[in-house]
């Protein structure tokens, strides 16, 4: 009897962590480049129950639910035109490259700026990476050549926050530089809302089922063994 | 749980922070030679593992939210907007003037000229020019000629030169307060500006703030707040939920 509760309570943890995921999206609706994350849930092994007379199977039981896997959904979102001269896009598959402290690191996120020394670099400072992993100089005008921004190929590409990915570099991507835009958030509003709500109710249901089965072990141990019940 | 929380307000405060920004823009519509703000965001760290130490899974992370960055201003000239003040100047291309207040530096765009008690050229706030230009005294607006390569003549009579500077990285730049920057390490040391920055006599830079693009950000920041904050919403009611178990 009491497995129920466990069951039921799995099923409320794996919704709880499926809105915190869903509350990232929502923060980052609108970061330039940011890639939003698809969690999704399996359940545990099954039980296969037999009674105990004849041991004749009676069939499975679930064990519950949880999270075991996030996706990010890498595709390329919507180009928009900011008029910036610094803000760079990538038309198409690519990844721009930044040298940061850790090491290289790539990003879709094109809100770039420039530093004393006249490169171009990122909204941390770190330096964006040209032709032959060199830094890419911004014109006296304030402007940048999109042909100059090296696009990497990159496999598997992991966040790490910050807009970084990291990832292996290799091949050559087929995207294009536009200047002057920014790529948009991949996170539709509207889908993240209603994962949200329905999230919200799945818990719901699974706390519904948590009070029956505890009102049910209260009569349990309350009524069963009464002699006037 | 409480995570899910936190990492809505973060995305939360990365919004105020770009409605703070467009509405100064917006506050600085017609402010000369003013320039829009640039704002950035990003994704914050992320940390793996969910569920039980135990059976914690790390193929899920969870992210901290956003947060953003003024990464420097918009370079764009603004328009050219014709006064007929024969103090006015206003700079087309990349450069400032160099005014002097306090035995303090600032680079300035903002040409709206007086000529002080004095005799010498200031700022309407009553910045100096530097170096100092001086007209003889009693000396009326209309009396002085400004050249397009800078130089002040009154009557004929040479009176000194507006000179053009520059700095590297104009992102860089210390300040905004009252249309005045300072150079910074970042922005590195102040120059003479490129030839092909040119002075321009009786008009004024407007400001470059583009008022559709501003309202647009506004709406867009608005609404990002209010799903951010539908998130915090909903950790509440799941919150409420889960306190439900034990009535």
């Amino acid at each position: 009897m009491e497995r129920g509760l466990y069951i039921a309570a799995s099923g409320m943890l794996a919704e709880m962590a499926r809105q915190d995921q869903l509350a990232n999206d929502l923060a980052n609706a609108s970061t330039p480049g940011y890639k939003a994350d698809r969690v999704s849930q399996r359940s545990f092994g099954d039980l296969l129950l037999g009674d105990t007379a004849g041991g004749n199977t009676v069939g499975p039981l679930g064990q519950g639910a949880a999270i075991d896997k996030e996706e990010t959904d890498l595709r390329p979102q919507a180009v928009r035109d900011t008029g910036q001269p610094l803000d760079l896009a990538i038309q198409g598959e690519g990844w721009f490259g930044v040298r940061t402290a850790q090491g290289v690191r790539y990003t879709r996120n094109g809100a770039f700026t420039a530093d004393a020394r006249g490169n171009l670099v990122d909204q941390l400072g770190n330096q964006v990476l040209g032709a032959g992993n060199q830094p890419v100089q911004v014109t006296k005008d304030g402007t940048v050549d999109p042909s100059k921004v090296a696009v990497f190929n990159v496999r598997k590409p992991v966040k790490q926050g910050d807009s970084y990915f990291t990832g292996q570099a290799g091949g050559t991507a087929t995207g294009q530089v536009k200047a002057g835009s920014l790529e948009g958030s991949g996170v539709d509003p509207a889908r993240a809302m209603v994962d949200l709500m329905a999230s919200m109710r799945a818990m719901e249901a699974a706390q519904r089922a948590i009070t029956t089965i505890d009102s049910t072990l209260q009569q349990t141990a309350t009524q069963v063994g009464g002699l006037n019940g | 749980m409480l995570e899910g929380m936190y990492t809505a307000a973060a995305g939360m405060a990365a919004q105020q922070s770009r409605l703070d920004a467009v509405a100064n823009d917006l506050a600085n519509a017609s402010t000369t030679g003013y320039k829009s703000v640039r704002m950035a965001y990003r994704d914050l760290a992320y940390t793996a593992g969910y569920g039980p130490p135990a059976h914690a899974t790390t193929n899920v992370r969870f992210g901290a939210g956003a947060a953003a960055t003024m990464i420097g201003r918009d370079g764009r000239q603004g328009a050219i907007q014709e006064t007929g003040n024969p103090l006015d100047v206003a700079i087309e291309g990349p450069g400032y003037l160099q005014v002097r207040e306090n035995g303090q530096r600032f680079l300035t765009r903002d040409g709206n000229l007086q000529i002080d008690a004095q005799g010498r050229l200031a700022t309407q706030d009553g910045a100096l020019l530097d170096p100092p230009v001086t007209v003889p005294r009693g000396t009326q607006p209309d009396q002085v000629s400004i050249g397009t390569d800078g130089t002040v003549t009154v009557a004929g009579k040479a009176a000194g030169k507006i000179s053009l500077v520059t700095v590297p990285n104009p992102a860089g730049l210390d300040g905004g307060t009252d249309n005045r920057f300072q150079a910074t390490a970042a922005s590195g040391a102040v120059s003479a500006a490129p030839n092909t920055t040119a002075l321009h006599i009786g008009v004024l830079e407007a400001s470059n703030v583009d008022m559709g693009d501003a309202m647009a950000d506004m709406i867009d920041a608005q609404r990002s707040f209010q799903l951010a904050s539908k998130a915090i919403q909903v950790a509440d009611q799941a919150l409420e939920i889960a306190n439900g178990i034990k009535r």
